[in-house]
């Protein structure tokens, strides 16, 4: 498989922002209890953005640099070989060129901090990014100003930008009616929000699109995903 | 045999001038292994007792001098030199696994500047508790609190005081101690006689309150302090027993503070050594089992199982070669002979001494968790030892390969016999450092594991040696490696009078992805007679030594012959070796070639508003940045970049930071050069084939 094909089966295509804001500059959430897979969807999504040949710029608050970088060569290999890639050596090292790791403390973590260092590379030409994951943000504790700032941000470096946030058991049932928390009250500032969800006894993991809808009509509001690779699956169960 | 309990292992670690020296100078005194205290700059003109080498003193690292011995209160306490420098990776490490514990000393006015960071990390890395000691309150503007403050927030420390100055700068008059809460006093000239009163009035409150923090910082460790505190009884020994047991855990760093050029608090750190610090058994030590991939084995510390040794340090003395050991179980007897694990030699033990900074007494036996010195042992540094029934090793066997070379020429005869010598002492003190002798230029190369490395190693062979040589430019290792598969089908035919050569052989050659050469035989039907199917092996080896796009050594290549064909008389060894040659060559250029390059895996540290700068500087140089992580003030960037990039970085780091970032590098891997580097090397490599 080419670098092409891999493009085009990414999950990724099949999200699409609800309002009509402008394609580069939106922001997204990926929501799941712990260990369903939130870094890793991230992951892919800055995977799919380097492929495109575009800048990632990932914040990961709370975790190490070495282990952020591994979440990144872990993922490629899973990728490239459910993908059956070729030259899957090179295209790694020139991808991961384009991608950058910025990490904080949970403490130290704040949003001028933050816009402060992206100035920064991008006045030192280090890097431009069009996209950001953010992992590990705290809900939880931020209050609404923080993501608005945010949303400016994204909008004034033309930057599109994911966050992941832990959600509790009862999330699967909240869904039905709205956004589970600790987001609650905080839909209208996202583009898009999905929610992951094991499937018990199944090779896959349920994408629920909460907010945004799906680019592709057969797919619906819900795509299967590979428990590994996060690519959709065709054939799932 | 001495009690393991009475016996300390600690290293004192400070930042450039902060007193390392005349602290060391005053525990020497105290402990009276000397009798008279001269100052670092004092005007008797002699000197401190540890001050002894110019290139120490001028990049303020260590080199020389191992360990000093001392005696204190009926614990014998063993203080070893850590090495600060990272870039000496293979000896901080082994400096470190030698510590049980450590003394950071600060300055009061200084604080906490970027070596003490370095080293505070590497400690926490290799789990070595540590207690504080903040040096020079005489001087203006001491204030031990915003150091302490600092180790909290920079060094993550839970660093909590147990003194409180009775005054600060010029007229500090003692110190109180916060457990016995009792007023202390260095009377006497030298400090040396110690007075203890009540705490005087005026400091009492203070006392109370920074005594109260204390113990609530520390009844963490203890519930029967706990209790003791809630029912307001909490005595000397509890509070003890909680302070030692939360440093050993390395979740508490008791803080002290004084002045060691104006005698006072060092009789107090002395015991907090004692009281605090852990003893050899306090301490969980590993060896690595070479029988089992390098599992790690925990040592037992007894002195009745069998020995394990380590040789941390190698010294040139007087009476020849002193190596120092640490035991780490088992005993060490005068007159057993003890096998080296790396090198599987015998070796007997002549003579075991204990070293007193100059001069040695003699002893029969040294228990685990001591450090003695052996004479006459043949031994590298990082050694281990054992009487040969066990395959352990207490540092790691494998060695990094060096990735930077330079060539050395002495400037007359003198040098050059001086330049042997040193050269092969230091091959054996440091495992990453290698020299050989260039057969095409004749040139002696030294090689090693970065820039910063290989200058030291010159400079100290023109200091301790006297050996003047001419540095070349620095060279990169380069590599060279196939990126696809091509077939092969030569024949070697030779005829010119008595007997000829006849050899073919045909094959293929592909990229191995793991190891670096594999020889594969699929030859069917005795197309080559099995006696040269060697032959073609050994001329594919010699084809890797050297690659035809820039001579470097060819990596991860499989060889693989499938046919040929043989002549009943004129076939040899050297024909067929010859055939495979030509082969190799004929499929190499189509098999894509690429030059790879050692990759540098460098963490720059250093203030976080020259963050932008740091990597606008790393990119300049073909750098790839993979993140920062925020710490504190401090921001700590990481990237890879190619050895051959990094020439003179220190001193753009420095002239672009205000000398405020340090960096540190390390071999990562080996990557494809991109084309217009490769180019260049190629084109480089053709003139130089021309001359």
């Amino acid at each position: 498989m080419l670098k092409q094909e891999l493009i085009e089966k990414n999950p990724i295509r099949h999200l699409k922002g609800e309002s009509d804001a402008k394609e580069s500059s939106r922001m997204g959430l990926v929501m799941a209890r712990a260990g369903v897979g939130k870094t890793a969807l991230l992951v892919q999504i800055a995977l799919d953005s380097l492929l495109n040949d575009k800048q990632v710029v990932h914040v990961s608050v709370g975790q190490s640099l070495d282990k952020t970088k591994l979440w990144y060569d872990d993922m490629f290999k899973d990728i490239a070989e459910f993908c059956k890639l070729e030259n899957a050596g090179e295209i790694h090292d020139s991808i991961m060129h384009n991608r950058m790791i910025i990490t904080f403390n949970e403490s130290k973590f704040s949003r001028a901090k933050l816009e402060e260092r992206l100035h920064d590379l991008m006045q030192q030409n280090v890097i431009k990014p069009s996209c950001m994951v953010v992992d590990g943000f705290d809900f939880a504790k931020t209050d609404r100003a923080v993501l608005e700032g945010m949303r400016d941000m994204a909008s004034a470096m033309n930057l599109q930008i994911w966050f992941s946030a832990v959600c509790d058991e009862e999330a699967d049932c909240q869904c039905a009616t709205g956004i589970p928390s600790p987001c609650k009250g905080l839909e209208d500032l996202f583009n898009t929000i999905v929610l992951l969800q094991p499937v018990s006894q199944s090779d896959c993991i349920d994408l629920k699109i909460l907010k945004g809808s799906a680019a592709v009509s057969k797919c619906g509001k819900l795509l299967k995903l590979d428990t590994k690779s996060f690519m959709i699956r065709e054939n799932c169960k | 045999m001495k009690d393991l309990s009475k016996v300390r292992n600690i290293g004192i670690s400070a930042h450039i001038d902060s007193g390392k020296t005349t602290l060391t100078e005053r525990i020497l005194f105290y402990t009276q292994r000397i009798h008279a205290i001269h100052e670092v700059r004092g005007k008797d003109g002699v000197g401190a007792k540890m001050d002894s080498m110019e290139l120490e003193r001028e990049r303020g690292i260590t080199i020389c001098s191992a360990a000093t011995y001392c005696d204190w209160k009926d614990h014998s306490i063993n203080i070893i030199d850590t090495p600060g420098h990272v870039d000496f990776t293979i000896e901080v490490e082994r400096a470190l696994r030698v510590l049980d514990g450590a003394v950071l000393i600060l300055c009061s006015v200084g604080g906490v500047q970027s070596q003490s960071i370095t080293v505070n990390r590497q400690m926490t890395r290799y789990r070595v508790p540590r207690v504080a000691f903040i040096n020079k309150c005489d001087r203006t503007g001491a204030n031990p609190d915003k150091v302490i403050k600092q180790l909290r927030e920079k060094l993550g420390l839970n660093a909590v005081p147990i003194q409180v100055p009775m005054g600060l700068e010029g007229d500090m008059q003692g110190l109180i101690d916060l457990v016995k809460m009792k007023a202390v006093y260095f009377d006497g000239e030298n400090g040396d006689k110690i007075r203890v009163e009540e705490i005087p009035a005026q400091y009492k409150d203070e006392c109370d309150a920074k005594r109260e923090e204390l113990l609530d910082a520390v009844s963490m460790f203890s519930d029967e302090l706990m209790e003791a505190v809630l029912e307001g009884t909490p005595t000397e020994e509890m509070i003890m027993a909680a302070i030692r047991k939360g440093t050993l855990a390395l979740e508490f760093s008791p803080v002290m503070m004084g002045s060691a050029y104006k005698n006072k608090g060092v009789q107090l750190l002395l015991d907090a050594v004692n009281d605090y610090l852990p003893c050899p058994t306090d301490v969980d030590n590993f060896a690595l089992d070479l029988d089992h991939d390098e599992a790690e084995v925990k040592v037992s510390n007894l002195p009745t199982d069998p020995l394990l040794a380590l040789a941390f340090k190698l010294e040139d003395g007087r009476y020849g070669q002193l190596t120092y050991v640490r035991t780490y179980q088992g005993t060490l007897k005068k007159g057993d002979s003890i096998v080296n694990v790396r090198t599987g030699k015998k070796a007997k033990v002549g003579r075991l001494v204990r070293m007193h900074s100059d001069e040695m007494e003699e002893i029969e036996e040294s228990g685990s968790g001591d450090i003695v010195a052996l004479f006459g042992i043949d031994c590298a540094s990082g050694d281990t030892f054992t009487r040969g029934d066990y395959n352990f090793s207490m540092s790691s066997m494998h060695v990094p390969e060096p990735v930077i070379s330079l060539s050395i020429t002495p400037i007359d005869n003198k040098a050059q016999d001086n330049m042997s010598k040193a050269l092969n002492r230091f091959t054996k003190e440091d495992p990453t450092f290698k020299t050989y002798v260039d057969a095409e230029t004749m040139e002696t190369i030294i090689s090693g594991m970065g820039e910063l490395h290989l200058d030291v190693y010159v400079e100290r062979m023109k200091r301790e040696y006297k050996a003047e040589v001419t540095v070349g430019a620095p060279q990169v290792a380069y590599r060279e490696t196939i990126t696809q598969r091509a077939d092969f089908n030569y024949t070697h035919k030779k005829q010119t009078g008595g007997s000829g050569q006849f050899g073919r052989v045909a094959g293929y050659i592909e990229p191995l992805e793991e190891g670096e050469y594999e020889f594969v035989d699929q030859i069917v039907g005795g197309s080559v007679p099995r006696e040269y199917i060697p032959s073609c092996d050994k001329g594919f080896q010699k084809c890797l030594e050297k690659g035809s796009l820039v001579g470097a050594h060819v990596t991860g290549v499989r060889c693989a012959i499938n046919d040929g064909a043989s002549h009943a008389v004129d076939s040899s060894d050297i024909a067929f070796q010859l055939a495979a040659m030509g082969g190799f060559k004929e499929a190499y250029m189509k098999a894509k070639p690429v030059i790879m390059e050692p990759i540098m895996k460098v963490a720059v540290e250093g203030p976080t508003e020259f963050q932008g700068s740091i990597m606008g500087s790393l990119n300049q140089r073909r750098g790839m940045i993979i993140g920062t992580n925020e710490e504190d003030a401090y921001t700590v960037i990481e990237a890879e970049v190619p050895l051959s990039e990094m020439f003179g970085y220190s001193t753009d780091l420095r002239s672009l930071t205000q000398g405020k970032a340090e960096f540190t590098m390390e071999f990562a891997t080996y990557r494809p050069v991109p084309k217009s580097v490769a180019e260049e090397l190629i084109a480089k490599a053709q003139k130089k084939d021309k001359k």
